[in-house]
């Protein structure tokens, strides 16, 4: 169970997020959604512990983010991971970033850590390109990617920040059935998207935000009006166009 | 036979410094950082100078001096909240301004500015030889023990502290070794050159390779050949040694890129 209480940050008295109380149980397929500069990828890095001037408090599991995340990890996708498209890294070395905390220090990858990676890769679609340098992935191939890293830690929470960003229609589509077979298998997944097609589809909890939570609800529940108020006139902007 | 002994010293100090700055340089490249290289190599003149004037130890002066002013740009850094590029690049120039303003106060100074700003290798001394060949040692340990650590703190730190790896540790272990390397390669090498030998080596084997274990080894490879070649040309024709191994690494940078310039053009 994940718990925001109370919760505000603010950014030189820019208010970016405002008496966020919300309460996530085991086992959801969580989305947020808001428009642009809602706040919705800084709750996720509230609750990953990246900002730490934040008033308030999130809890994962009973204990404080902080602690809890000393010991235990949450598999997260990045909305845009900075790297360097030379850096000399394999498909394969990045996925094993998400087994390395647990190798611990000086220890190295050994064959059952690679036979593991290689199993997750198979599983999101991309074991064929273990040894391709990650520079030449496509959009999809590089989503699944980081996919593999976060399945790789173990974590019974998948966070995910707008995983359909340069991905095409069906690629966006098939990510999605991946995301809800792994939902089935027992994760508790929570993504930001601005796809409100395939969120009504997959998702089973909405979070409405902007800046304010304007709803939290199950998705059947969710009405014309909820949507409204959370994006008001923006609705327009943020519908994706295949 | 004395000077036998110092061409032996000096040749031995020039490859010794070359492989160990080349052992750290495929990481100063990947994690663009050869910029600190060049703000220790100039901190450590201020260093360098200071332990002259006050006729101190000059390598042990000018480390605390460089650690001392490394710690002071991290705090600067972060208690004003200032960008650390910009105060690093600032206590760079004042370093250097430093060092100068005490030289110019030791009025009996007997020593040649040039030998520190572009290397001689005739200073090299078995001490120099004994501390090349422990700090070789160090890097290939260091190195070996937390490659992992280290290949992903080049990666992206941000994300691998999101998957809980000890990076950050790992950096400040990494900046104190390049610090202790730059401290004993600038006698040999010089305040300005030692950044080119830090960077060149790795710049040349990313043109060949596309990973970084046999990265790390072809520029090992390239210091060894390069400071061989530096120095037989400098002792030939009494050059530089220092600046030669500079102009020799060069030289195979452009060979580099012209070749891989050539295979990507028939592939």
């Amino acid at each position: 169970m994940i718990e925001f209480k109370d919760v505000n940050f603010s950014v030189d008295n820019k208010i970016i997020l405002e008496n966020i109380d919300l309460t996530i149980t085991t086992n959801e397929f969580v989305a947020i959604i808001g428009p642009n500069g809602a706040g919705k990828s800084t709750l996720i890095k509230i609750l990953l512990n990246l900002i730490p001037n934040y008033t308030g408090q999130v809890f994962i599991e009973g204990k404080l983010n902080s602690e809890w995340l000393k010991t235990e990890r949450i598999g997260y996708l990045p909305q845009k991971e900075e790297y360097d498209t030379k850096f000399p890294a394999t498909v394969m070395d990045i996925a094993l970033m998400g087994i390395a905390a647990n190798k611990g220090v000086f220890a190295r990858f050994n064959k059952q850590d690679k036979l593991k990676a290689m199993e997750t890769l198979d599983k999101v679609g991309i074991k064929q390109f273990n040894n391709a340098q990650i520079g030449s992935l496509s959009g999809g191939e590089w989503q699944r990617l980081m996919l593999a890293r976060a399945l790789l830690t173990g974590s019974r929470y998948l966070i995910l920040d707008e995983p359909e960003a340069s991905i095409d229609k069906s690629g966006v589509n098939s990510f999605f059935d991946l995301l809800s077979e792994l939902h089935k298998q027992g994760k508790t997944i929570i993504t930001i998207s601005h796809d409100l097609h395939m969120l009504n589809k997959y998702c089973t909890f909405l979070v409405c935000l902007n800046k304010t939570l304007h709803c939290h609800t199950e998705t059947e529940m969710l009405t014309a009006d909820h949507i409204k108020n959370t994006f008001g006139e923006a609705l327009k902007l943020i519908e994706k166009d295949y | 036979m004395l000077s036998y002994a110092f061409l032996i010293h000096a040749l031995l100090g020039a490859l010794l410094s070359g492989i160990s700055l080349a052992i750290l340089s495929p990481f100063v490249t990947l994690k663009k950082i050869a910029y600190m290289g060049e703000a220790l190599s100039h901190i450590a003149f201020a260093g360098i100078a200071l332990a002259l004037l006050l006729s101190l130890n000059l390598s042990l002066v000018t480390m605390l001096f460089v650690l001392a002013v490394a710690g002071l740009i991290g705090f600067v850094s972060r208690f004003f909240q200032t960008e650390e590029t910009n105060v690093i690049t600032i206590f760079l120039s004042v370093a250097m301004a430093l060092g100068i303003i005490l030289i110019s106060a030791k009025k009996d100074y007997s020593f040649d500015l040039a030998s520190y700003l572009f290397g001689n290798v005739l200073l090299i001394n078995k001490t120099d030889i004994y501390s090349l060949i422990v700090l070789s040692v160090v890097n290939i340990s260091f190195i070996t023990l937390l490659f992992k650590e280290l290949f992903y703190m080049t990666y992206n730190m941000t994300v691998a502290e999101v998957f809980g790896i000890r990076v950050k540790t790992v950096y400040y272990l990494f900046l104190f070794l390049l610090a202790i390397n730059i401290v004993v390669a600038v006698k040999i090498a010089g305040v300005i050159l030692v950044t080119a030998q830090l960077v060149l080596p790795a710049s040349i084997a990313f043109q060949y390779v596309r990973k970084l274990k046999p990265a790390i080894i072809i520029s090992i490879l390239v210091a060894l050949v390069a400071s061989l070649i530096g120095f037989y040309i400098s002792w030939q024709f009494n050059l530089p040694t220092g600046a030669v191994i500079v102009l020799v690494e060069f030289m195979l940078y452009l060979l580099s890129l012209i070749i891989n310039k050539r295979s990507k053009v028939r592939n």
